[in-house]
């Protein structure tokens, strides 16, 4: 009797610690799931948002430089605006001219069905951001009003009222959407 | 015995678990300690490069509202001891937290232009820029009356009435005061003389502006030969064109006059009878307006300090009345008799590092 108690103690025993040990991993699996769900998402998250910031930040470095114009040459700040496409001119070495292949041209490329956003410098096209799923650029004048613009951009007399440039970007890479919305104001007076 | 053994196989299963799972936690909690940590260290520059870059646009802008206008930028570029290639060329007066140093921008001299190399820090950030800074192109007045000196308390008895809008709507208003001094004290000088000064709610506030170069103003006057004060002619009687007129000494207005244009007075202009005016008036004496006496003027009015240096008097004391009112046209005319001083402005600028 005590030999047969013990044997069905100890299978309950067995029983018991079993189901406490599959608890107890499906717990740790659980937490442990989570947590790197929770570290994915982080990372995926911070790496959208440092794209979007850098895509911002050049855009941002662009548009405060365009029209930069020591020699009084006549450099026109913007020199194409279409809601998907920017071109920006400077002349940084002060010699009169804009040099179409070297970064004293930039342009900025919405290319939604590639889902990227590119920036142009001279000749050379450097993808800013992937997983783009939404991306414009905006004008606005003087008082803050937004420039309507045709399918074939800004024509000259109203691309010398722009006086800020905005872009609207949205990506994702992995996880949630970030959205950006920002507004640069040319340095120039006009 | 065997109890024992196969309790110690268990807990040192459990052990083992506990391990696991301890180190595959702290390998999570590790992983995302790490990406956070990155985030903040970018966080941070990002937050010092920018606060630095505000630094430093502010410090352009707080180096433009400095700059003297006026017609090119030969005395900052010969710095204070006025003389080409000595140390002080181009010696910039900017705010704390930054400095500047100016020089002549390549190309042509025309238009007017320097070129600004600006070093700005910012708590643990720090920017270059280089701005051109141009003229305005188009003539302007910091605002209706603009004086060398704060308005002296009391110095309006009578009444002072100020518009600043324009009929023009296209052209913005424009603020009633403007002298070398903060805003916050022309608020005050306002608030303090009462009643007797009645800005329009279309007149802004009162802002601070540099002195305007009235000898300097005077002295390209006498060289484009200008006429006297015989511009101004009875009121009632036809209308004069707009002139160039420059008074020599004090001037007195006795009887109604009427005139336009561009009125430079070297001395004072007392007013005891009554003047109305369209265009800019300059009296680098100051202005006094005896009891019932008027002036009027459309356009701006820009006062000059009276006494000896060191020794100011009022530039302004207005016991009868005056009326100013904006008006852009009047002062392009007045700029067409004599190309007046313009204010320096941004003409572009880029980041250098």
């Amino acid at each position: 009797m005590r030999s047969g108690a013990q044997r069905g103690t100890a299978l309950l025993e067995q029983l018991v610690g079993t189901m406490l040990a599959l608890l107890v991993l499906g717990t740790l699996v659980a937490v442990v799931g989570t947590g790197s769900g929770l570290l994915v998402a982080v990372a995926a998250r911070g790496e959208t948002e440092d794209t979007v910031q850098l895509a911002v930040e050049a855009l941002t470095f662009d548009v405060r430089r365009a029209g930069y114009d020591p020699a009084a040459a006549g450099v026109p700040a913007v020199s194409e605006a279409r809601t998907d496409r920017l071109t920006l001119a400077a002349d940084l070495n002060g010699d009169g001219t804009v040099a179409a292949s070297s970064e004293e041209t930039t342009a900025y490329v919405c290319a939604l069905p590639a889902q990227q956003l590119s920036r142009i410098i001279g000749r050379q096209s450097l993808p800013l951001a992937g997983g783009v799923l939404a991306c414009g650029f905006r004008y606005l004048d003087a008082t803050g009003t937004p420039l309507a613009v045709p399918p074939a951009g800004l024509d000259v007399p109203d691309r010398s009222r722009i006086r800020a440039v905005g872009l609207d970007l949205t990506l994702r890479l992995r996880g949630t959407p970030t959205t950006r919305r920002v507004v640069v104001a040319l340095r120039t007076s006009p | 015995m065997r109890r024992r053994a196969r309790a110690g196989s268990e807990r040192g299963a459990a052990l083992a678990a506990a391990l696991v799972a301890l180190a595959v936690s702290a390998a999570l909690v590790a992983g995302l300690a790490d990406v956070v940590r990155t985030e903040i260290i970018l966080a941070r520059e990002r937050r010092a490069m920018v606060e630095a870059l505000a630094a430093a646009d502010a410090c352009i802008a707080q180096s433009l509202t400095a700059l003297p206008v006026g017609w090119d930028f030969e005395p900052l570029l010969l710095g204070p001891d006025g003389a080409r290639s000595t140390p002080d060329d181009g010696t910039l007066a900017t705010p704390t937290g930054c400095s500047g140093h100016a020089a002549r921008a390549p190309g042509t001299p025309d238009p007017p232009r320097v070129l600004l190399a600006i070093d700005a820090l910012a708590g643990e950030g720090r920017r270059l820029l280089e701005a051109i800074i141009g003229r305005d192109p188009a003539p302007a007045s910091p605002a209706l009356l603009w004086t060398t000196l704060p308005p002296f308390p009391d110095a309006v008895t009578g009444m002072m009435v100020l518009e600043g809008a324009d009929v023009d709507p296209e052209a913005p208003d424009l603020p009633g005061l403007a002298a070398p001094t903060t805003p916050t004290e022309l608020d005050a000088w306002v608030a303090a003389e009462g009643p007797h000064v009645a800005p329009s709610p279309r007149t802004p506030a009162p802002v601070q502006a540099p002195l305007p170069p009235l000898s300097a103003l005077a002295t390209r006057a006498e060289a484009a030969r200008p006429a006297g004060a015989e511009v101004l002619v009875s009121q009632g009687t036809p209308p004069s064109p707009p002139a160039l007129a420059l008074v020599r000494g004090d001037l007195v207005i006795s009887d109604a006059r009427q005139g336009s244009g561009l009125l430079l007075v070297e001395g004072a202009l007392d007013i005891r009878g009554s003047l109305d005016f369209t265009g800019l008036v300059v009296a680098a004496g100051g202005l006094r307006i005896a009891e019932g006496a008027a002036l009027g003027v459309v356009g701006a009015l820009w006062l000059g300090e009276p006494g000896a240096p060191g020794a100011p008097v009022a530039p302004l004391a207005v016991a009868g009345r005056l009326a100013l009112r904006q008006s852009r046209a009047a002062i392009v005319t007045a700029d067409g008799l004599l190309a007046l001083p313009r204010r320096a402005v941004l003409r572009g600028l880029r980041d250098v590092g």
